[in-house]
């Protein structure tokens, strides 16, 4: 039994559904825009927050860094950034190692700090509240302009060669079905930032980066197919038929790219570190609905736009 | 056949030499894998700046980002903490004494004059043209051939300097760097198109230290002095706990996605799975001749080439099992297989490697890291899936016939019944259709 999907048919359903996925996501970036000033929930690495240091008199091990990122979390300190710091060469003093936790902004009369200091305690007995302080950002607004602009070259470059190797009506529907995937994996984000809290760091740049990349390659794989069956068949069948077609023959390989780096993205997921697990969520995201978008939406959106320009030059060669 | 002999070797070859440079060279780690070291700066007050404001905090914040981003391109971590201090992270392959240097340095660039009379000890006062004139500054050679560094002043610090010069014909001007005199030329005519040389004076620079001032000026000046009051090692930012883990399961991610092209497309899927991992010793040897520094930005590009790579197999499987079904014979779907996935893999990868070329020369850290590595990986994988994955499957197959459909994932009762619609006799020919 092979699976035949009919997309040409279904177009405006098609369609439907993805109005469906991105609603909510447009309105979550909104509504999260409107009463946080930002569209998602961001991370300590664009905001700044308070820094505490403590001191221990022994060396720390791997395994007692992940038991106090376990309490502290369970203690209600969200994504804290923890990092060891070995002392050098310092002879006055007893301690060996400093831990460094980062986390918001603590406000005065907050009792964050003493909970923060009751679970490093309960780890490690002689630990010391070395300082406390605030910091700023990692990341600058000049990153995020920045990259910005980078990503707004580099889609002015995939237009371009798009154009040149397809026509422009292929490459503002790739650019779109990026541009659905992006604003997908940013609003279930947002989403989850106002249910659950869940936070966007530096990674997640990288993240849609990856979505972006993978987004345009899949679409493009259509695409071609797309280009070589118009030049072998134009005269047999209607241009709905060639794209039903083509997204057809693709369907087997669409699928299997896909399940191969899902298969290594949820192995990072179940098994892999807590700190990156929200990194690889969004690539989790974005690669399903770059698949889903490539097949369901950028086909749809040039069989729409296409389909009266070939039905006309296809009625002129048989007159 | 033979030439098909001989690339085997070729590959083989470069395997060899692959893996011999995985073994000699150190890869390099980033500050959110590693660590690295971990300076705490104090802005210093002094005569004339009575306090530290935020304001100059966020320029010395902005200024030593700069200079520490100069170093390398290393993902490095500039951060504000407290009132008046700042905390600066560079991973471990930077040279921390480079690093220390370039932090510590003020960068006042003055010209002077020499107002003393003759037969007078020298006595240079500030002419007003300084560092904050300039456009840009570049390493160059002087007339003598010694390394110099060259200025290229904007509007105001041409017009400065062009006057300055004509005031001055005849006798000296002296350049001061961080206080210390580097040279001090006599002009012999007005400068009017706003550039300037300095060169070392007696020994004249090394390259290095003509590089580092260029770095220096280019970053522009500290607003404030600020010195180094700690200094201590750090582990890794997103947590070692975390990376161990991650290594584990980036490997279990792999070896899936290995059985899954070895069960679903059998015996292509073994040559898939070689060729994925010629193509990881390749991209690492790379990585390490090149001196890529491994971020987590870069391993994400790293993951997404992989997917890239396996795509590309999985494209031309597809396309061989297809022509398979419509009763080619074995060799001529292989070799129509590879030819006819190719444009699609090469317009999907140049697509990538325009994207990665405008990110890497457009971006900031985070995203260059990220499209180096996805560009040399797409590079790569073009070789390994197209090149090394043809050669061997011709290899092996030649000119023999499919016997075991089993083998490519087909039964039987599948060979010659597909394909909807005749192609025309031209496209046959081209495809070499023996039927």
């Amino acid at each position: 039994m092979k699976l035949e999907l009919n997309i040409v048919k279904y177009r405006v359903l098609c369609l439907c559904i993805s109005a469906l996925l991105l609603i909510p996501c447009i309105g979550a970036l909104i509504y999260s825009t409107v009463t946080t000033h930002a569209p998602v929930k961001v991370s300590i690495d664009y905001t700044g927050g308070t820094i505490l240091q403590y001191g221990v008199k022994q060396d720390i091990n791997t395994d007692q860094l992940g038991i106090l990122r376990t309490k502290l979390s369970k203690n209600g300190i969200e994504n804290p950034e923890i990092q060891i710091i070995n002392v050098n060469n310092d002879s006055e003093s007893a301690i060996k190692s400093l831990i460094s936790i980062r986390t918001k902004f603590i406000e005065n009369g907050s009792d964050k700090d003493a909970i923060i200091t009751n679970v490093v305690q309960s780890e490690f007995k002689d630990a010391n509240l070395d300082q406390i302080s605030s910091v700023g950002p990692t990341l600058g607004k000049e990153l995020f302009t920045n990259s910005l602009v980078a990503i707004t070259l580099a889609l002015l470059g995939i237009i371009c060669y798009l154009t040149i190797r397809f026509q422009f009506d292929y490459a503002l529907a790739a650019i779109l079905g990026l541009v659905h995937d992006v604003i997908f994996v940013c609003g279930v984000f947002s989403i989850l930032g106002l249910i659950s809290g869940v936070e966007v760091d530096a990674l997640f740049v990288t993240a849609l980066l990856t979505v972006i990349g993978f987004s345009v390659h899949d679409t493009i794989v259509v695409f071609d197919r797309v280009r070589e069956n118009l030049r072998y068949y134009a005269k047999k069948m209607s241009f709905g038929e060639i794209i039903n077609f083509s997204v057809n023959q693709t369907l087997a390989r669409s699928i299997n790219t896909s399940v191969t780096t899902l298969l290594t993205l949820f192995a990072l997921y179940f098994f892999g570190g807590v700190t990156t697990k929200n990194f690889v969520l969004a690539m989790i995201l974005g690669i399903a609905i770059g698949t889903y978008s490539s097949i369901f939406f950028c086909t749809v959106l040039v069989d729409i736009w296409d389909e009266k320009k070939y039905a006309s030059i296809g009625a002129s060669k048989k007159a | 056949m033979k030439n098909r002999i001989i690339m085997f070797w070729a590959i083989v070859a470069i395997v060899l030499v692959s893996i011999s440079v995985l073994f000699s060279k150190p890869t390099k780690f980033g500050l959110d894998l590693v660590g690295g070291s971990r300076l705490e700066l104090q802005a210093q007050k002094t005569a004339t700046i009575a306090a530290i404001t935020p304001e100059m905090m966020d320029s010395l914040t902005f200024a030593i980002k700069k200079r520490v981003n100069a170093i390398g391109v290393a993902e490095t971590h500039v951060q504000r903490i407290g009132a008046d201090r700042l905390l600066v992270e560079i991973p471990n392959i930077s040279d921390l004494n480079q690093a220390k240097k370039m932090i510590g340095d003020t960068a006042e660039l003055e010209f002077k004059k020499n107002i003393a009379k003759a037969g007078e000890p020298e006595n240079w006062v500030s002419t007003g043209l300084t560092g904050k004139d300039l456009t840009s500054a570049a390493v160059g050679s002087s007339q003598t051939g010694q390394w110099s560094v060259d200025l290229v002043f904007n509007a105001t610090g041409t017009k400065k300097f062009a006057d300055l010069t004509r005031a001055l014909v005849g006798q000296q001007m002296a350049i001061f760097f961080n206080g210390e005199k580097q040279s001090a030329p006599v002009i012999n005519e007005p400068i009017l198109e706003g550039r300037a040389q300095i060169t070392g004076g007696g020994d004249g620079f090394s390259a290095s230290q003509a590089k580092e001032m260029v770095d220096l000026l280019n970053a522009g000046a500290l607003p404030v002095p600020a010195t180094i009051i700690q200094e201590n090692t750090v582990g890794p930012t997103l947590g070692s706990d975390s990376i161990k883990k991650s290594e584990v399961a980036g490997v279990i991610g792999l070896g899936l996605v290995m059985i899954f092209m070895l069960v679903y497309y059998r015996f292509p899927g073994i040559i898939a799975d070689i060729a994925l991992c010629i193509y990881g010793i390749i991209l690492f040897a790379l990585f390490k001749t090149i001196g890529v520094t491994l971020t987590l930005a870069g391993i994400a590009g790293f993951i997404l080439s992989v997917g890239m790579a396996v795509d590309a197999n999985i494209l031309i499987f597809e396309r061989t099992k297809e022509e398979l079904r419509a009763g080619r014979t074995l060799y001529t779907a292989i070799t129509a297989g590879f030819d006819r996935a190719f444009t699609s893999i090469f317009d999907s990868n140049m697509t990538t490697i325009i994207t990665c070329a405008i990110l890497y020369f457009k971006g900031t850290d985070i995203v260059k890291g990220f499209a180096l590595t996805l560009a040399i990986g797409v590079i790569v994988s073009m070789f390994t899936a197209i090149t090394v994955t043809k050669n061997f499957m011709l290899l092996i197959f030649g000119t023999k016939t499919l016997t075991n459909p089993w083998l490519f994932g087909l039964r039987k009762d599948e060979i010659g019944t597909a394909y909807q619609a005749t192609e025309s006799k031209k496209e046959n020919a081209k495809f070499g259709v023996l039927d």
